[in-house]
């Protein structure tokens, strides 16, 4: 009933642009042509048919083919609408059997541009609106044209954050929600990219794997090693073809709609994640490029789950430096008066420094190499994870964003009075443990962090960033002083939600490690600059 | 406390309150049928052919005896505790861990029990959160507990409900 006078009354239903069917049919086309070909192949060798005949057969399939596409695809198109409300997205498709999709606004997590290569080519776009329902929980739009794509953005994420679209909702004419104002932060050289890939294991052995063949072949005189280890080879390549062409051109820039990272050579993708929705930070460093000073970011995210890989990476090369300056846009404030130390401590130092609690000495015949290493912090924002020594790796998640947590322990670390500790996080790439740390200390990080994250999420920001900030704020001044130390766990929200434009808070409430930032006007681009795509 | 202590998991001050050991005999009748039955099937062919099939059927009923032995220690050693926040689940005997989840993390409650953990009125209660890594079930409650465990979950999950 609701929904009924919801989807009638406040909705403006749209369609999606008139060459989606032309954008899709190729797909359609090419399954069928595959299979004919497939199927029909031997038949057709055997048919005693002049060339040109055999020609036209051909042709006669493809066009078929492409006109069965085409028809399926401008029928499913005729069938799809989709609508944008105060407060939600809808989606209603299906040709046989029909879904309709609504999703929350205020649980956005992610909003994607995506351009496969046809549509980029042409001008147009997909919209993917992630929800943080697991794999599959998105409303996919496409296909738009380029500028539609990114006006319906531009005024999801405005709606989403808890601003009022003025007179949006009259379709094309209309003022649309204007682009959040962009500044770059980072933009990833090709040289670099291809240095971590050359770097990279997989790399490594492929050369390796490749030279020992080669030597094989030649000892052997035949080919055969080759042809053995061919798929392989071939799956290596792709591998490592797949990560150049995916994190191609990586760039992020930073808008109070959150940060955008955009990333691809040929199949573009511009990935917009509201403040908050980041929901654990993983920097490492495989021992290959420790010599360089690089770092690879990775992030959870709620919705993407772990089989979307390219989705969580927020860095996929970074020198320390620029390591600071990212972690920044996620998480400003480490909670440590010395935030710079802290993240090197974290990145590549062993034993206490910073705050720092290791394994204890007793395991060191457990874990020889890595018990100064493995440890952890706790500071009043984020708990921070740190383990390997060989491949290095720190992990951060914000108080506000811990699900759940566990203690672990087998018959010898009960022996050895230690247990293993882990924070559940949502699906995705990282999953944040430490191992072997002493009894009394791991169960009162356990008691320490449950109440932290307990603090933090009574305090914790709205789901819409832009609304209610001033007003918890003043909430937040009330209760302050009441509660004891609990002040110094409102210091994270309490940063004005400008920072995440890039805007620094003068002054800053704790100092900014990624201080690196340019100041004010300096490097905003103006709205019309705001979604553009191209590299 | 039938499990020895362990200097980690012991957390001061909470009240663990112990599982239905009617959940003993549904574990154990599981392992027997899935396990044992096998296990005796197999002696025949072994008896027919000999020698080296008799490491089957040795191989089953060793593992199945093992079993048995294991379930009781292993049911005795789940304990939950509801604090005013979080919800404790501990469990093992060689190999413990022990889960906090805190209510408003919870996104749903599943009740659920098989056909013979039916007929001995016993069920498990499953807390859900965003994270596929909380492992938050409690198997074994008795019927009327497991409903009072899933509505006061349901009440103060929404009472404490944060977003993700």
């Amino acid at each position: 009933m609701s929904i009924d006078r919801a989807t009638k009354a406040e909705v403006d239903w749209r369609k999606l642009h008139r060459v989606t069917p032309l954008l899709n049919a190729w797909k359609v086309a090419a399954a069928l042509i595959a299979i004919f070909v497939w199927q029909y192949s031997d038949t057709l060798g055997q048919l005693d048919l002049p060339a040109t005949q055999l020609l036209l057969v051909i042709i006669g399939v493809i066009v078929v083919g492409s006109l069965i596409g085409l028809g399926y695809s401008a029928l499913a198109w005729s069938r799809t609408r989709y609508g944008v409300s105060p407060e939600s997205v809808y989606l209603h498709s299906g040709v046989l059997f029909r879904q309709q999709r609504h999703l929350r606004l205020d649980r956005v997590q992610t909003v994607d541009v995506t351009q496969p290569l046809l549509a980029r080519l042409f001008g147009f776009a997909s919209l993917k609106i992630e929800s943080a329902g697991g794999a599959g929980s998105n409303l996919t739009l496409s296909f738009l044209t380029e500028d539609e794509a990114q006006r319906l953005r531009n005024e999801l994420l405005a709606r989403a954050a808890g601003l009022t679209v003025e007179e949006a909702a009259d379709g094309a004419a209309a003022p649309s929600a204007p682009a959040a104002p962009e500044r770059e932060v980072l933009a990833l050289a090709p040289g670099r990219l291809v240095g971590s890939l050359a770097l990279s294991f997989w790399v490594m052995a492929f050369v390796i794997a490749g030279a020992v063949l080669v030597v094989l072949a030649v000892v052997n005189q035949s080919l055969a090693p080759f042809l053995g280890v061919a798929p392989a080879l071939l799956g290596a390549a792709a591998y490592v073809w797949s990560r150049f062409a995916g994190e191609f051109a990586f760039r992020v820039a930073t808008s109070p709609d959150g940060v955008r990272v955009r990333q691809g050579l040929l199949e573009s993708k511009a990935r917009t994640v509201p403040p908050g929705r980041v929901q654990a930070v993983q920097v490492t460093q495989p021992l290959l490029w420790r010599k360089r000073g690089w770092w690879r970011l990775q992030v959870n995210i709620a919705g993407y789950g772990a089989e979307e890989t390219t989705g969580s990476v927020l860095y996929p090369v970074a020198t320390t430096e620029e390591v600071g300056r990212l972690l920044y846009l996620v998480q400003p404030d480490l909670g440590d008066p010395r935030p710079l130390e802290l993240l090197e401590a974290g990145l590549s130092g062993t034993g206490g420094d910073e705050g720092f609690v290791t394994s204890p000495r007793r395991v060191r015949w457990l874990d020889p190499w890595v018990w100064r290493r493995t440890g952890f912090r706790v500071t009043d924002t984020v708990t921070i994870l740190r383990t390997g020594r060989i491949w290095r790796r720190l992990v951060i998640v914000p108080h506000e964003r811990t699900q759940s947590l566990g203690l672990s322990e087998g018959p010898l670390d009960r022996r050895l009075r230690v247990a293993n500790f882990s924070l559940h996080s949502t699906p995705g790439p990282i999953t944040p443990m430490v191992t072997h740390i002493d009894a009394d200390t791991v169960r009162e990080l356990l008691v320490d962090v449950a109440d932290r994250a307990r603090r933090a999420r009574r305090e914790a920001g709205p789901e819409r960033w832009m609304l209610p900030r001033t007003a918890r704020l003043a909430v937040g001044a009330e209760s302050g002083p009441g509660e004891e130390t609990g002040g110094s766990g409102v210091a994270g929200p309490a940063v004005p939600p400008g920072v995440y434009g890039g805007i620094l808070p003068s002054p800053p409430v704790r100092p900014v490690y990624g201080g690196v930032l340019p100041g004010r006007s300096a490097g905003t681009t103006s709205p019309g600059d705001g979604g553009r795509m191209h590299g | 406390m039938p499990t020895p202590t362990s200097p980690a998991l012991d957390i001061e001050g909470v009240q663990w309150r112990p599982i239905s050991l009617r959940l003993i005999p549904v574990r154990q009748i599981s392992v027997g049928i899935f396990l044992g039955l096998p296990g005796l099937v197999t002696i025949w062919p072994a008896i027919v052919v000999g020698s080296a099939m008799w490491l089957l059927p040795i191989g089953l009923l060793a593992l199945t005896a093992w079993l048995l032995w294991l379930i009781p220690r292993q049911v005795r050693a789940i304990g939950y505790a509801e604090l005013e926040d979080d919800l404790l689940i501990r469990r093992g005997v060689m190999f413990r861990s022990l889960v906090v989840v805190p209510y408003g993390r919870m996104q749903y409650v599943d009740v659920e029990a098989g056909p013979i953990a039916r007929k001995m009125k016993i069920a498990a209660v499953q807390l859900h959160t965003a994270s596929a890594g909380s492992d938050a079930s409690i198997p074994g409650l008795a019927e009327e507990e497991a409903a009072r465990l899933r509505d006061q979950l349901t009440a103060r999950g929404e009472a404490r409900l944060a977003g993700l």
